[in-house]
């Protein structure tokens, strides 16, 4: 332990200890912009500026580590003076149309401002070269409101390993993009809006649907469906002031009501229909490994997520034989609702439009995807993030927490509570355990709680094991087969498994991969600001939810059912897979290839 | 380097191989020699095309075999390349051409005669060094990083071994080892050369103790500082010792493997360190088992790709990991964790190059040389407006001056030294009251710069400060990695600033805001390079401040830089504000009177100044890059001449102004000029005279062979006709006082009384008989008509006066005249001009003598004992101090009458006694140079009464000055409509070559036809001439619209 003191307070604090970690034990605030938990500090935005006894100039707190015997004012008049300069000379290169941006009060950069009393701003000069980029579907990027902090590239690169976005140029003209002066869609960007998500202000943000919707729901010949994510629910109230993880789920359904949607539903349902769809793909596969010992893609990957897809789409197409064909569940229940249901209201797919709230902004680019219209018409047609759909709440004037609770309408609103799992890491991997062990040995997983512990959490990359033992006579080939899985979260840890699988075959069977740290609950479309203690509190809130259901597994979904025996047929029947599945493809990861490959 | 290589594998083998090539040197030694520079600036200037004729010339001479012909590296003295150094004697040869081959070959290397014409000659053409060894650029250098470049073939590693290289290495490796290597660098006390100074011996046992597996050494080559060679001429001139040091700080910390990082931009310092590299490695000194021993170590090159921050250390390292080249935060530090996150110690090339010599000799040996603090030498690159620009290595606390002045050889046309800046972007400027200071890191850090890499670029009067200060702000603003907010958006936010005043749209305030943010920049950057971003702005704010406060308020550039300020240069140096281009351009088109009234728009003292000016705009002339500069006094003689009905001004009547009552006193130049402005806005000034005739100074001391009585009487006549009466024979102090003035109801009163007083000197005998002071003198002769003369006159001093004093003695008929001056010709503050015409005319000069008592025979002055001087330390002029030698014998020098000339004074106990002004610190009234506002707010001065003797454009700019400020405080309102600057439509082409003709001066009347006469020494110009020297006149103010200070 290393003896230290901050303004006058001595405490004892572990080595390696950053001045601001410490600072933060004894509720000291530092300001800090550039700084993200867990990742090494850089010491780029110079706003946590303390002061050193004995340092020669200024340190920056996050970046500098505790020494024994260490003396640091937070408040002295040269520290306090130096951050508010940096503030302010942010303020002077940025385009500050606060009225019109996107952030509005929950900028950081304002709000910084606010905190350090600044009124008017010393420092006049030239402001940053405007450049908007919105080439691709998830998000856009203003260059002219970006303070350069980093922490986008932080995330992009060593959080998700993906490596879109880096600092270019030198001098008062740095900014931060693609490689090469690329806008992002000509760049192996995989749109987990990520970036958008830690951005302290109005830089990067999801591209908005907003407008389009409202049309879709003042049209009378349009029937419009909406369908929710599992991770909206324990999110969407902190848009409204409640605590992270604090369940909304019937306010939500009554807010959806109010704005207009004519059909409430719940991508739930279709999470259920992706277990049933996806375990019985998971275990055919094994049977015609061990059975009829054909050469099968093992392990099996989930296919949830757009971003993943779209990871190993770029970067590691070796894998894509290995991805479940499954649909997402929101691609799915587009697909179901524009069949099923539209049949069943006697409507022409043409005229519903299916809207999702979901907490990611790559969906926005899944929905695109050529091959996601099972009915001839785009299988989702828009996709709001949870924080467009707070803005549209506030917009229609709806006082969201004095709103009643309602349920989801059916048949497409019932779900279990394997579903609602999907929204954190390790969840889809436990709602597929419920029912694949359960349909092999006839018995419920005999895991406390249903709960399968070792894949919870938010270690990067997680696994597990079970011995299938007393088989039900279709699954006898399982006998004593440990069946091994994986889960992992984040890009960059999902690299470090797929390189770990590559030099090691045969060891796992089904792997779940969410590319958001923490899985959908902190997807790039969710409320900001999301650390892990945000994280671990949306995940209680979606694991209570669960526990609270009657319904824990997918196959008892009585609607589940249902739409099995009066539409689908069977899991992996024709139907299902015409309707829920698809199949992928490698993609280059420059424009100039793709051109080559079209001259070709 | 011999074909047969075989490797070196025990120290036993390095002996061995180095006593053959000695050997073989030994027999080259009967051998002649030529070393060719092939150095990057001698190789720019065709130093490749020399070495081709030289072959050639050898091959025809049948001398291939006899002569060595040696492509060696840089050897320093670059302004003069391409250079070499011939035969046994090492003569140097200058500025060589292919063309010169020929005679090298023949005349000195077949006949033995040296070639004299391409050898370094002074103004006489006296060769006063021929040899290196016998040159003050050499002499003076302790060369210890250079020892082999300009000597070895840096291509050929047996040329570095013969020399000693690798000699330390196998030292180290058999009788130090690591722990003996870092003692011998803790006694050297060598500290980091790369700018920081830290010492290098506590940085390598930082990596040294570190725990690790893995260790690395980086050499930093990634020289970036403007002006900056040094360690490219080590790279190219002696690579070998680059990688033998840092195989020895390898061995030193446990490391097997390093890298050079060096900046693409060097592409012969990358060939030349490869072949090195490759060498070594076949000799096996680079490798595994290293002579025999256990020790490996290899390094390679990595070339970084022009980013200024790849120099900082944590940038450096990220670069040659093949990420982006931006700084990370310190701690933790590269001998901590560095490279791949090893222990890493990172050297520049000048640290490492030390390295070998110091292990060789021994630290103690090394510790010698240098200051208490700061050990060893330093290699400056010396540039900018200094003769001998080039690379010297002194030791560490050699004095700026030194440097300067006895390395450099002074500054270029002998210019006015202003500023060193050293340091490049992150040091700061070193003015002219440090040219003592020892160059060493502490005592720079003090006056606000850094010894930094060694960059010193030496600047002149002719240099503004403020630009400076923008020039390395823009560099830095374009080499920031803008990671950090300071300096990405702070530098920003300064070099607009910088930009606002130097187009002349600053305000006072900016210098407090650059002050802030400099200081705030300093201390919250987050490395070196933004940490010191601010020093160059910050050091000249601490120096310069006038400077600044120029730019802004009065919105001018002395040095005539600033593009948005200065219409062309030489308005800017006019203290009045001529529009000097304007009246030239016009005289080119044969418009002489409208030139002439143009002149007298800003100086009614056309006539005078075309005599008598000191002429500053010819100083800052742009045709002086191109040849001569524009003779403008004299085209402005050959205008003034052409006068034929008396050019009036511009008055503005003005019934009111011309009630109210304004006392000038003293009826010089400056009150003169403060009279006619007045006059030209409708006020009827009174001036007041104390002498018989108006004009101070014009007519009390310059000689009318200078200025012609006459010439002077008409200015003053048209002054009078305007509106100004003039009374004579009125003293202040007798006739009326500055109070009793006011009590007449005078509202304000303008005080240039100049500083009539002369200055005795203070030593024995100087109340004797003969003993005489300059102004009384001048002024009895040139008032009264009569002066007595001695035959054997002695005039003490180096001014304007003594001059005067001296040639109105010889033609009064004194038949011996000897002007002695304390200091050197150069620094005699009298016009050159003067100084050469009063020589012609028979005056003797002698310098470097002081008086220090006077010879008396019966009562009379009989001779002046002199002791000699020499020239000592600088002092806050930035000239060198004289100082007497009490051991040399006192020179006495006969003399019958003794004229004083060592200074004017002002009379103020008797002058102005009656009112409470205040005085500045040389006892001149304290007056405002902008507005020659005093203490007294009714009372304003100008002229020499507020400056000390001064020069007559000077005084009639502060003339003018005063009658703005004084007609703006009575009416409340600015009515300069003189000011401003209008296009007067002479022919110009922007299109055309420069006329070719060359400068010429006036005609002066023979010698012996002014011997004896007060008649004009000067003659005008034909008009032929007068016309096609007007044309040269480049017409800087083409089409440019400055700012003013004022509008109108």
């Amino acid at each position: 332990m290393i003896n230290i003191t901050i303004n006058s307070q001595s405490i004892q604090v572990p080595e390696e200890t950053s001045i601001l970690q410490a600072a933060r034990m004894i509720n000291v605030h530092i300001p800090s912009l550039c700084n993200i938990e867990n990742r090494e500090a850089i010491g780029a935005c110079r706003v946590c500026l303390v002061e050193v006894e004995g340092a020669k100039t200024l340190m920056a707190s996050c970046s500098t580590p505790v020494k024994e015997g260490m003396v640091v004012h937070t408040q002295s008049k040269k520290a306090r003076l130096a951050r508010r300069t940096v503030v302010e000379l942010l303020l002077s290169e940025h385009d500050g149309n606060c009225q019109t941006c996107n952030r509005g009060k929950d900028c950081e950069l304002r709000s910084l401002a606010e905190e350090m009393g600044i009124g008017d701003l010393p420092h006049e000069g030239r402001k940053i070269q405007p450049h908007i980029d919105d080439t691709t579907p998830a998000l856009i990027r203003d260059s002219a409101k970006c303070i350069k902090c980093r922490r986008c590239v932080t995330v992009c690169n060593e959080i998700q390993g993906v490596g879109a976005l880096f600092p270019q140029g030198r001098g008062f003209d740095t900014f931060i993009g693609p490689a090469f002066c690329q806008d992002l869609k000509n760049v192996a960007c995989v749109q987990c809006g990520q970036c958008a998500a830690v951005c302290p202000v109005g830089a990067i943000t999801e591209k908005s649907s907003t407008t389009a919707i409202w049309e879709a729901i003042e049209n009378p010949n349009i029937h419009v469906v909406v369908q929710t994510a599992p991770a909206i629910r324990a999110a969407l109230g902190e848009e409204f002031g409640y605590e992270p993880g604090t369940r909304v789920t019937g306010k939500m359904v009554a807010a959806l009501r109010r704005l207009g949607f004519d059909s409430v539903f719940d991508t739930n349902f279709s999470a259920d229909l992706t277990i049933m769809e996806e375990g019985t793909e998971l275990l055919t596969r094994l049977k015609k490994a061990l059975v009829d010992k054909e050469d099968v893609a093992l392990p099996m990957f989930t296919s949830c997520c757009p971003a993943w897809i779209n990871f190993a789409e770029f970067y590691f197409p070796q894998f894509l034989p290995n991805i479940s064909t499954c649909k997402s569940p929101q691609q799915m229940f587009g697909a179901v609702a524009k069949s099923f249901f539209a049949q069943k209201i006697g409507i022409k797919p043409k005229d519903m439009i299916v809207v999702s709230v979901m907490p990611c902004t790559a969906k926005k680019y899944e929905v695109q995807r050529s091959e996601m219209n099972a009915n001839g018409v785009q299988d989702v047609d828009y996709v709001l993030t949870t924080r467009e759909f707070a803005k549209m709440i506030k917009e229609a004037g709806l006082d969201f927490c004095s709103l009643p609770d309602e349920e989801m309408d059916a048949p497409l609103g019932l779900s279990s509570g394997a579903a609602d799992i999907f929204a954190n890491t390790g969840g889809v991997m436990e709602a597929a355990l419920r029912t694949a062990y359960e349909i092999v040995t006839g018995r419920e997983l005999p895991v406390d709680n249903l709960h399968v512990a070792p894949v919870a959490g938010l270690e990067g990359i997680k696994e597990a094991s079970i011995v299938i033992e007393n088989t039900v006579d279709d699954w006898k080939f399982l006998e004593g087969v440990e069946l091994k899985v994986a889960v992992s979260h984040g890009l960059g840890n999902t690299r470090r498994l797929l390189e770990h699988i590559k030099a090691n075959k045969g060891s796992y069977h089904f792997v779940e991969v969410m590319t958001c740290p923490g899985g959908c609950i902190g997807g790039g479309g969710q409320p900001r600001y999301t650390d892990d203690s945000v994280r671990l509190k949306r995940i209680a809130g979606i694991y209570a939810e669960d526990e609270g259901k009657k319904l824990r597994k997918s196959h008892e979904n009585p609607d589940i059912q249902k739409l099995y025996a009066e539409y689908l047929g069977a899991p992996l029947g024709e139907k299902s897979h015409h309707l829920l599945h698809t199949h992928y493809k490698a993609k280059s990861k420059t424009v100039e290839d793709d051109v080559d490959a079209v001259a070709k | 380097m011999s074909n047969n290589i075989s490797k070196i594998s025990s120290p036993l083998d390095l002996i061995k191989l180095r006593e053959k090539l000695s050997n073989k040197t030994v027999e080259n030694g009967e051998k002649q020699q030529i070393l060719v520079c092939f150095g990057g600036s001698c190789l720019a200037s065709g130093a490749k095309e020399v070495r081709d004729a030289l072959n050639a010339e050898l091959e025809q001479a049948g001398m291939s075999d006899k002569v060595q012909l040696v492509e060696t590296g840089c050897m320093g003295p670059c302004v003069a390349g391409p250079v070499a150094l011939v035969g046994s004697d090492r003569t140097f040869y200058q500025s060589l051409k292919a063309e010169d081959a020929k005679d090298i070959v023949q005349s000195h290397i077949c006949g033995g005669k040296r070639v004299e014409r391409l050898m370094i000659a002074d103004a006489e053409g006296k060769i006063p060094a021929p040899c290196r060894q016998d040159m003050e650029f050499f002499k003076r250098q302790t060369q210890v990083v250079l020892r082999n470049c300009g000597w070895i073939d840096p291509a050929n590693i047996d040329d570095a071994i013969a020399n000693n290289a690798y000699s330390a290495l196998s030292k180290a490796l058999t009788d130090l080892g690591p722990d003996g290597v870092i003692e011998q660098m803790k006694i050297s006390g060598l500290r980091g050369r790369g700018g920081a100074g830290f010492p290098t011996w506590l940085k390598w046992n930082f990596a040294k103790t570190e725990k690790a597996d893995t260790r690395y050494v980086l050499c930093n080559a990634d020289e970036g500082d403007p002006g900056a060679y040094m360690d490219r001429s080590v790279l190219e001139g002696d690579p070998h010792a680059i990688i033998e040091g840092m195989a020895i700080a390898a061995l030193a910390i446990g490391a097997e493997y390093g890298y050079v990082y060096v900046r693409a931009e060097y592409p012969l310092a990358v060939e030349r360190l490869n072949i090195a590299i490759d060498q070594a490695r076949e000799y096996g000194l680079l490798g595994n088992n290293i002579m025999g021993s256990d020790f490996c170590f290899d390094l390679e090159i990595r070339m970084g790709s022009g980013a200024f921050v790849c120099g900082e250390e944590t940038a450096l390292i990220s670069s040659i990991e093949g990420r982006r080249g931006e700084p990370s935060p310190r701690p933790p530090f590269p001998a901590e964790k560095g490279l791949w996150g090893k222990p890493t110690v990172l050297n520049n090339v000048e640290t490492f190059a030390n390295v070998p010599a110091i292990i060789l000799n021994g630290g103690e040996w090394y510790a010698q040389i240098g200051t208490d603090k700061s050990k060893g030498t330093k290699i400056f690159a010396l540039a900018g407006a200094v003769r001998n620009t080039g690379l010297v290595e002194v030791p560490i606390g050699t004095s700026l001056g030194e440097l300067i002045y006895d390395i450099g050889g002074g500054i270029i046309n002998d210019k006015n030294f202003k500023a060193a800046q050293m340091g490049g972007p992150s040091g700061g400027c070193v003015p002219r009251q440090y040219l003592n200071i020892p160059m060493d890191y502490e005592t720079l850090k003090e006056v606000g710069a850094i010894m930094g890499s060694g960059g010193l670029i030496v600047m002149d009067e002719d240099t503004c400060m403020v630009d400076v200060a923008r020039f390395f702000l823009e560099f830095i603003q374009e080499e920031s990695c803008g990671k950090c907010v300071p300096c990405r958006t702070g530098t920003r936010r300064m070099l607009e600033i910088l930009e606002r005043i130097c187009a002349g749209e600053g305000e006072l305030q900016d210098i407090d805001r650059l002050e802030e943010l400099g200081a705030f920049i300093n201390t919250a950057s987050l490395c070196g390079l933004g940490q010191t971003a601010p020093n160059p702005v910050l050091s000249t704010i601490r120096h310069f401040r006038k400077e600044y406060e120029q730019h802004i308020i009065d919105k001018h550039c002395e040095a005539g830089v600033c593009a948005g300020l200065v219409r062309a240069p030489c308005i800017s140096a006019c203290p009045c504000g001529v529009d000097v281009p304007g009246f030239v351009s016009m005289v080119g088109d044969q418009r002489y009177a409208e030139a002439l009234k143009l002149h007298r728009e800003r100086n009614p003292f056309a006539s005078v100044c075309a005599r008598v000016c000191f002429h500053t705009c010819e100083d800052k002339c742009r045709r002086a890059q191109l040849d001569e500069p524009v003779s403008i006094r004299a085209v402005k003689r050959f205008m003034v001449d052409q006068e034929v009905m008396v050019q009036m001004p511009e008055v503005r009547e003005n019934e009111k102004n011309a009630q109210r009552k304004i006392a000038i006193i003293g009826a010089g130049p400056a009150g003169l000029s403060c009279a006619y402005f007045l006059a030209r806005l409708g006020y009827k000034p009174l001036v007041l005279e104390s002498e018989p005739r108006p004009g101070g100074m014009l007519v009390q001391a310059i000689p009318s062979y200078r200025l012609p009585r006459e010439e002077l009487a008409r200015e003053i006549r048209m002054i009078e006709s305007i509106g100004v009466t003039i009374e004579t024979d009125k003293k202040l102090g007798r006739d009326y006082t500055l109070q009793s003035l006011k009590d007449d109801g005078y509202e304000m009163v303008y005080l240039a009384i100049g500083a009539p007083l002369g200055v005795d000197l203070d030593i024995k005998g100087s109340g004797s008989e003969g003993v005489t002071e300059a102004m009384s003198f001048l002024r009895q002769y040139n008032i009264r008509g009569s002066v007595p003369v001695g035959k054997k006159v002695v005039v003490i001093g180096g001014g304007n006066a003594a001059i005067d004093a001296a040639r109105t003695a010889m033609r009064l008929g004194s038949e011996e005249v000897t002007v002695i001056y304390r200091r050197t010709k150069e620094q005699m503050p009298a016009y050159a001009e003067e100084i050469e015409d009063a020589l012609n005319e028979g005056v003797k000069l002698c310098t470097l003598l002081n008086p220090s008592e006077f010879e008396v025979e019966d009562g009379h002055v009989s001779g002046v004992v002199c002791q000699h001087m020499k020239l000592g330390e600088f002092d806050r002029s930035g000239r060198r101090r004289p100082q007497g030698d009490v051991e040399d014998e006192p020179e006495v020098i006969a003399a019958d009458q003794v004229i004083v000339a060592i200074g004017q004074a002002l009379d103020k106990q008797i002058v102005i006694k009656d009112l409470d002004v205040e005085f500045n610190e040389s006892g001149w009234v304290k007056a405002d140079s902008r507005t020659g506002a005093t203490s007294v707010p009714w009372l304003f001065a100008g002229g020499d009464v507020s400056t000390g003797p001064s020069s007559v454009a000077e005084a009639i700019g502060a003339g003018e000055r005063a009658a703005v400020e004084i007609d703006s405080l009575l009416t409340g309102e600015e009515h300069s409509f003189w000011r401003g600057y209008e296009d007067q439509g002479a022919h110009f082409d922007p299109d055309a070559e420069p006329l070719p003709y060359a400068r010429e001066k006036l005609p002066t009347i023979p010698v012996d036809h002014r011997r004896h006469n007060f008649n004009e020494v000067e003659q005008p110009w034909s008009e032929a001439v007068a016309l096609r020297q007007a044309k040269r006149c480049l017409r800087c103010d083409y089409g440019k619209q400055p700012c003013v200070s004022k509008e109108v």
